[in-house]
């Protein structure tokens, strides 16, 4: 996991309504994605979260080495449903 | 009769408005569910085309069938499921709730131009369409960036922190995608240069090919429904064996067949691990919540899911679910615009008449089902250009359904389950689906006065089709490839109203046998769309040269148009040489589809590629000549020929040239641009001009018009219709079909208009055409309803594949049950005359105009546009001006 800020549309808890908001599945209020997370903030499996990523050079971008032909992949891809998502160490709660 | 036409300047907000008569609820749960809806932002993300082009890289080994299968299998199975709180019915496009998404492999060009100004889209003639587009600057579109979002198109937002994925997805499909291949190959057409002009100066508005090259047809759900998943992987396997190897009499596809089989299999795979990942998702949320109902309710969605993944469906719950679930598969599949449902009621029907019998749902449910997959075909999003999306659809996505029609052997269709639909339609008030009442004469009076009373709710829906006009249509037209009067009672309506050639299947449930419509042809959102019929006239009159553009789109006619009969045949000459370079490179753009990202998931629904082997590109379907020419702004154009034929070269009170300087100086007027309105009725004139137009610009005004009964008016509409539709038979698609007529204006009478210069009806530049195709010109009509509807039937409409009639009434024009019965008595009358469609918008224009000074007060507020119901808040104001500007009946 990068340095970055955490959005709430990093929470496994967010229930994504559009481009600017969502809801909360803890709490079922709706929440702003880009406003301050809560204490019961899980990570959500993304790829930025993943140990076969790594950051590269352009804004946003990486590289995925999870399959057997490695390729570039943007880091906020939601990877619930990658069979080769594996947890970085400093995924920290979820995301594993 | 009586009539008023409302102008823009009316100060609506002061007068008392009438409010419609009919007004019902929907349950608490769907109206949180809409609500929600109505809050949201359309919203575009890039998670589909990651996977399916990561996937599509690496099969590049692969032929192209299995290719696209793998990719479109890797990115059903990765996209995220999202489930949003109280849902009965789950699946969408995206993980937004009104989510759409790009398809770089159909066009990559405008993100690429957006990023780096690499490719000149003007080059290509594409932007014209979305320089004179406009949207409805509220609702859910988001027609400026903000924040960490950036708007797309005028209407979709994007995170800022996918835009760079976004560019980069389209850089890969850069020189591959469909435009770029069949841009390559359509310059080698002799006439391409033609084209060029053609678009950029929108006489045409859009290419078909690589913008929606799917849609404005009807789906099929039969397989999945009988055989379930499992069993249409275990048929591909079977029929994989036998025809592995094996020509059986066809050298040139023969053997393609293996390779369809395969792709279908891989293709299943993908859409069921996406149920599978709803079934895991739904369980995840069931094992979290905390209130006992919801839970269950996660648990049973988990369960419904997990079992339409392989098997076919128990109940109407689970039956509904996976059509819906196929609709989705289907619009992800490719760029679709017009996917309709077709006859959903008579589908489902097995399904409902038996969970009735057996006491597993009541009718109060299935109500509320049908409200909730209201509000989930709502939400669907079609992501094009701005002129494509805005400019041609007004952001609608036209998901038809159809109720009423004939049974196989010819006995009234219409069941308990279609009241219910109808019933939906009132209480959970949306877009979609739009409902068409297939007008037959052996339809049951009270479920007629049902429709009647869902029109009274001012929803616009159903719209009314003459039943036994489209059946004669696709006879003439599908007569060719076997169609039968049986088969043509299968008809729905796809898209707007485009008459579509359906079939019938046999279902078998609980050991009960059942016929039920579906699909079976290709789309009709493909070939020449749509012809601005004022602007070819006006180049008729300008020697073939765009004033707007400073192009000399078609080579000069050097004539003097001495006579009306050497004025129609320039015009004749010019809509020909327009009409065949569109087909021409249209076709090429097509071919490049079916060649490299042809549908396999919509091929394997449909009969018969299934049994025959071939995908949609390998005529695969059953009926192939769907190919059609649309036209637009056709009675203006007809209004302009009678005011030329009798000011110009009967009367002579002009010459032509007098005739030429008034229209290029808009009568002494501003154009609508400058005044900030498409009304007609709205116009300015320009400052300091003299007076030197008004005297013809009354005459052009008071020249006969189209809509009063009038044979001098309405002789130039049959002479045109009769050549219209013989001309574009002479023309033929990719599948080596003939093609035909298409008739209806969708929104595009707002941009095309918007290009058009003044015309000798007295219509000034820039503003909106008449809408559809027999609509008369806002306050023009001035004989009444019974009059109009003599001018509209004056030729026979079973010679194009529609017609469109919109109507506005007041409110007051049809309260009670005696008003409801003097609309369907209405109805029946212009129908009986052989009318093909009418559709009604039940307002009070006070209201509109109330609504457009002030509309975050209407977020609701629904209007029938021309084929379709849109919120009016999302609509372009040119389009708004001319609903508002149409003549409004107060009485019947």
């Amino acid at each position: 996991m990068n340095d970055k800020q955490v959005k709430h549309s990093d929470c496994r808890n967010f229930i994504g309504v559009d481009v600017a908001k969502g809801i909360c599945g803890a709490t079922n209020d709706t929440v702003l994605i880009d406003s301050e997370v809560c204490a019961t903030f899980v990570m959500l499996k993304k790829c930025k979260n993943c140990g076969h990523f790594t950051l590269g050079t352009e804004k946003t971008l990486g590289r995925c080495t999870g399959f057997a032909k490695p390729d570039w992949v943007y880091e906020d891809l939601i990877a619930e449903q990658c069979e080769q998502y594996s947890p970085c160490k400093k995924a920290g709660v979820g995301g594993q | 009769m009586l009539k008023r036409v409302a102008k823009t300047g009316d100060k609506g907000c002061c007068a008392e408005k009438a409010t419609r008569e009919v007004k019902k609820q929907p349950s608490s749960r769907t109206k949180q569910l809409r609500d929600l809806y109505l809050s949201t932002l359309s919203s575009a993300n890039v998670e589909f085309p990651y996977w399916y082009t990561r996937k599509y890289n690496e099969m590049e080994h692969e032929i192209p069938v299995i290719r696209r299968a793998e990719a479109l299998k890797h990115a059903f199975s990765h996209i995220t499921p999202t489930i949003w709180p109280g849902e009965l019915l789950v699946g969408s496009k995206t993980s937004n709730y009104r989510g759409s998404f790009p398809m770089p492999w159909l066009s990559a060009g405008y993100f690429v131009a957006k990023q780096d100004e690499l490719i000149d889209s003007a080059d290509k003639g594409g932007s014209s369409a979305d320089e004179v587009s406009k949207f409805g600057a509220g609702g859910g579109n988001v027609t400026q960036s903000f924040g960490n979002v950036v708007s797309i198109a005028g209407k979709f937002g994007m995170r800022a922190e996918e835009v760079p994925a976004l560019l980069k997805l389209a850089k890969n499909w850069s020189g591959k995608s469909v435009e770029d291949l069949g841009h390559k190959y359509e310059q080698m057409v002799p006439e391409y240069a033609t084209k060029e002009a053609v678009m950029k100066s929108l006489v045409c508005m859009f290419d078909s090919g690589y913008t929606l090259p799917q849609g404005r047809e009807v789906v099929n759900y039969y397989y999945p429904l009988q055989y379930g998943y499992d069993g249409l992987l275990a048929m591909a396997k079977e029929r994989k064996a036998e025809v592995a190897g094996q020509a059986d009499g066809d050298g040139i596809v023969g053997m393609d067949r293996l390779y369809f089989y395969e792709a279908v299999g891989i293709t299943i795979e993908g859409i069921q691990a996406w149920h599978l990942n709803y079934a895991k998702e739904a369980k995840r949320l069931a094992v979290q919540c905390r209130d006992a109902v919801q839970r269950q309710e996660y648990e049973e969605i988990g369960e419904s899911l997990e079992w339409i993944a392989h098997n076919p469906p128990r109940t109407f719950r689970e039956a509904l679910q996976m059509t819906y679930m196929i609709h989705i598969g289907v619009i992800n599949e490719d760029a679709i615009s017009g996917l309709s449902p077709g006859r959903l009621g008579q589908v489902l029907y097995p399904w409902f008449e038996q969970d009735l019998a057996a006491g597993r749902i009541t009718e109060q449910q299935v109500l509320e089902l049908l409200e909730c997959h209201r509000v989930k075909l709502t939400c669907i999003d079609c992501f094009a250009s701005m002129g494509v999306v805005g400019g041609v659809l007004s952001g609608n996505t036209f998901n038809n359904l159809s109720i009423g029609g004939l049974t196989k052997d010819g006995k009234a269709a219409a069941n308990r389950l279609e009241f219910l639909i109808l019933e939906a339609g009132m209480t959970c008030e949306s877009t979609q689906p739009t409902l068409t009442m297939l007008y037959d004469e052996k339809l049951p009076e009270d479920f007629l006065l049902k429709g009647i009373e869902c029109n009274k709710a001012g929803t616009g829906y159903p719209a009314w089709v003459n039943n036994r006009n489209g059946m004669e249509f696709l006879l003439k037209q599908y007569g060719p490839e076997g169609m039968t009067v049986e088969e043509a009672r299968a008809i729905a309506i796809g898209g707007c109203l485009e008459t579509s050639p359906c079939s019938w299947s046999e279902l078998t449930l609980n050991g009960k046998t059942y016929q039920i419509p579906g699909g079976s042809g290709q789309p009709t959102s493909v070939g020449v769309h749509f012809i601005a019929n004022p602007k070819v006239l006006e180049l008729v009159l300008t020697n073939g040269y765009d004033y707007r553009t400073g192009l000399q789109v078609l080579p000069p006619h050097n004539k003097e148009l001495a006579s009306y009969d050497e004025l129609q045949g320039v015009f004749a000459d010019y809509y020909e040489q327009v009409v065949n370079c569109l087909v021409k490179t249209n076709n090429i753009q097509h071919d490049i589809w079916r060649k490299q990202n042809m549908a396999v998931y919509n091929s394997l629904l449909k009969p018969d590629c299934l049994a025959k082997g071939h995908h949609i590109g390998n005529l695969g379907y059953r009926y192939n000549a769907t190919y059609n020419v649309e036209s637009c702004g056709q009675i203006n154009m007809v209004n302009s020929f009678a005011a030329l034929k009798k000011l110009v070269y009967e009367d002579k009170r002009y010459t032509l040239a007098e005739m030429r300087e008034a229209l290029l100086n808009n009568f002494g007027y501003k154009t609508a641009e400058e005044v900030g309105s498409f009304s007609f009725a709205q116009q300015e004139k320009r400052e300091g001009s003299q007076q030197q137009f008004d005297v013809i610009h009354r005459d052009c005004c008071t020249a006969p018009k189209y809509g009063n009964d009038d044979q001098y008016v309405d002789n130039v509409l049959l002479q045109y219709e009769e050549w219209f539709c013989r001309m574009c038979t002479s023309y033929q698609s990719l599948y080596a079909h003939p093609m035909y007529s298409c008739q209806i204006s969708v929104s595009t009478h707002g941009p095309q208009g918007a290009v058009t210069l003044a015309s000798a009806d007295g219509r000034l530049c820039g503003t909106t055409y008449a809408d559809g195709s027999v609509s008369a010109y806002p306050g023009t009509d001035r004989n009444g309803l019974y009059a109009l509807f003599a001018s509209a039937t004056c030729w026979d409409h079973t010679l194009s594949q529609n017609s469109q009639l919109n109507l506005k009434l007041h409110p007051t024009a049809v309260t009670g049950l005696e008003g409801a019965r003097k609309l369907l008595d209405l109805t029946r009358a212009y129908l009986r005359n052989g009318g093909f469609h009418v559709q009604y918008n039940i307002v009070d224009s006070k209201v509109l105009l109330h609504a457009q000074q002030n509309p975050e007060q209407y977020r609701e507020l629904m209007v029938r546009v021309a084929g379709f119901t849109q919120y009016w808040v999302e609509i372009g104001k040119p389009i708004q001006d001319e609903v508002i500007a149409r003549t409004e009946y107060e009485g019947v």
